[in-house]
């Protein structure tokens, strides 16, 4: 029975780490576009961005995925997401990316902001281009400052992924659960928090490792 | 030809002038302070002559050539933009170093990157940037910072940072370099050692602007003295004639109250 039950969540615990990363893939990048749209100094883009970032970050996520998945068939009458569970799976997807994306960019945009006026200055008066500017001074100093509140919300995705089930994504959680009505079982569940916690050391360990390799300036 | 001409230079903010009707030259070689208290507008001034800011009105010469004039509408690319800029060198009173490169690269970064425009880059690349780490280690020593180039800026006093930004303003080689307050944020100890590297640039016939409180080192490092108060050019002459002989009762009383201090 154990080996069964190992196989199962090993299985569902592959579709979580694709949610997982899959996630991260999409939305650093959306993120980082969605910082710049909030941060425009053409008012009405910004303003529409942080009215979108409000609305995503104001309501559950396990909401979006129910409206981003059932949405489009019940109102259009025309589900674009495809049938099965692939269809299901890329639903999710969109869900998870942007819904991150949106967090993400509010910890970008106070990296960004948060680096003094004087750094811009000098790389001005040095002739340098505004994309000079941004990726050889700015980033990494950026980066730096948000390595800790990025670990945060890294942590979290890893336990949200188990939120993909309400649309019957079948990852970790759902396979451990699904040992109840099948076999009667309940160590199974309990057996996913395993998976978590172990996954979670590991993420951890490697943001610690991440801090340290940027220790050698301060900013 | 004077190496920096300023005329008619007007500036506001919001409904505050800050800049009203600044005129003045610098020869080559020449050092030129600028004096007055907090808000006379000497900062507005320097940033306006590194592009920081952009005037309402005015003209900017170097060696006859107009960098800004408020007559010319037609718009100025970023290109252009930073091709003026490359005139002026700034040493900023808060130092502004790159916290994530050593002191070496702090001086390298701007050459490495021009270098990248150049059309023999590719074949080049090697000689060219040890061209480029030479000049920088040589910079290094000029200020005294030799031993410390593979430190990190937090690894440095702020007034080995300040000098460290003083070779990082001079790696491109300007025809005019800008000091605003450079010794400003510096523990009174730490002052020294940076006003030393000014004069030794001084000594080199490096032409300078320098906004500064140090009155004792303004008069002995400068060819001409400019006294600002509220957006004016008060007094600008030789230091014997602002320090000794100051003409008008505003200097005066500044330069009453600096004494006084001293």
């Amino acid at each position: 029975m154990f080996e069964t039950v190992l196989l199962s969540l090993s299985e569902g615990f592959v579709k979580s780490l694709e949610v997982f990363f899959l996630t991260l893939i999409g939305a650093i990048p959306l993120g980082l576009l969605i910082s710049f749209g909030s941060m425009s100094k053409f008012k009405p883009l910004s303003f529409l961005v942080k009215v979108i970032v409000w609305i995503v970050r104001g309501s559950p996520l396990m909401l979006q995925l129910l409206i981003i998945y059932f949405g489009p068939g019940l109102i259009f009458g025309n589900n674009w997401w495809g049938s099965g569970s692939e269809g299901r799976f890329i639903a999710a997807m969109v869900a998870f990316i942007f819904n991150y994306a949106c967090y993400f960019s509010e910890i970008f945009r106070g990296g960004i902001e948060g680096i003094p006026q004087g750094q811009y200055e000098a790389g001005e008066v040095l002739g340098m281009t505004k994309s000079q500017i941004f990726f050889k001074v700015i980033l990494m100093q950026v980066v730096k400052r948000i390595v800790p509140p990025m670990g945060n919300e890294v942590i979290t995705l890893i336990k949200d992924t188990s939120l993909v089930r309400v649309i019957s994504v079948y990852e970790l959680m759902w396979n451990g659960q699904s040992f109840i009505k099948s076999s009667g079982l309940i160590w199974p569940l309990f057996f996913t928090g395993v998976f978590y916690l172990a996954f979670n050391g590991i993420v951890t360990l490697l943001l610690g490792y991440a801090e340290k390799k940027l220790d050698y300036f301060k900013v | 030809m004077s190496i920096l001409e300023v005329k008619n230079l007007r500036k506001s903010f919001g409904n505050t002038e800050v800049l009203k009707d600044i005129n003045f030259t610098l020869e080559a070689g020449e050092v030129l302070s600028i004096i007055g208290s907090s808000g006379s507008g000497k900062t507005t001034l320097l940033r306006c002559l590194n592009f920081l800011e952009t005037p309402d009105s005015g003209l900017i010469l170097v060696q006859g050539k107009p960098l800004f004039n408020s007559e010319d509408t037609t718009a100025k690319s970023d290109a252009e933009i930073r091709r003026s800029r490359q005139h002026f060198g700034l040493v900023f009173q808060s130092f502004n170093l790159f916290p994530q490169y050593t002191a070496l690269k702090n001086v390298t970064l701007a050459s490495e990157l021009q270098a990248k425009e150049r059309p023999d880059y590719k074949t080049n690349k090697k000689y060219i940037l040890e061209d480029i780490r030479k000049n920088g280690e040589r910079l290094l020593t000029q200020v005294g910072l030799f031993d410390k180039r593979d430190n990190y800026p937090h690894q440095l006093s702020g007034g080995q940072q300040q000098r460290v930004a003083i070779a990082r303003a001079l790696s491109l080689s300007p025809d005019i370099l800008c000091f605003d307050e450079p010794t400003s944020a510096l523990d009174p100890e730490l002052t020294g050692e940076v006003l030393k590297v000014i004069k030794g640039l001084a000594d080199h016939n490096t032409t300078m602007v320098i906004v500064t409180h140090e009155m004792q080192f303004a008069r002995e490092v400068s060819d001409k003295v400019l006294f600002m108060d509220s957006g004016y050019v008060v007094e600008y002459g030789t230091p014997e004639e602002v320090f000794d002989h100051p003409q008008h009762e505003r200097t005066q009383q500044f330069l009453l109250r600096y004494s006084g201090n001293e």
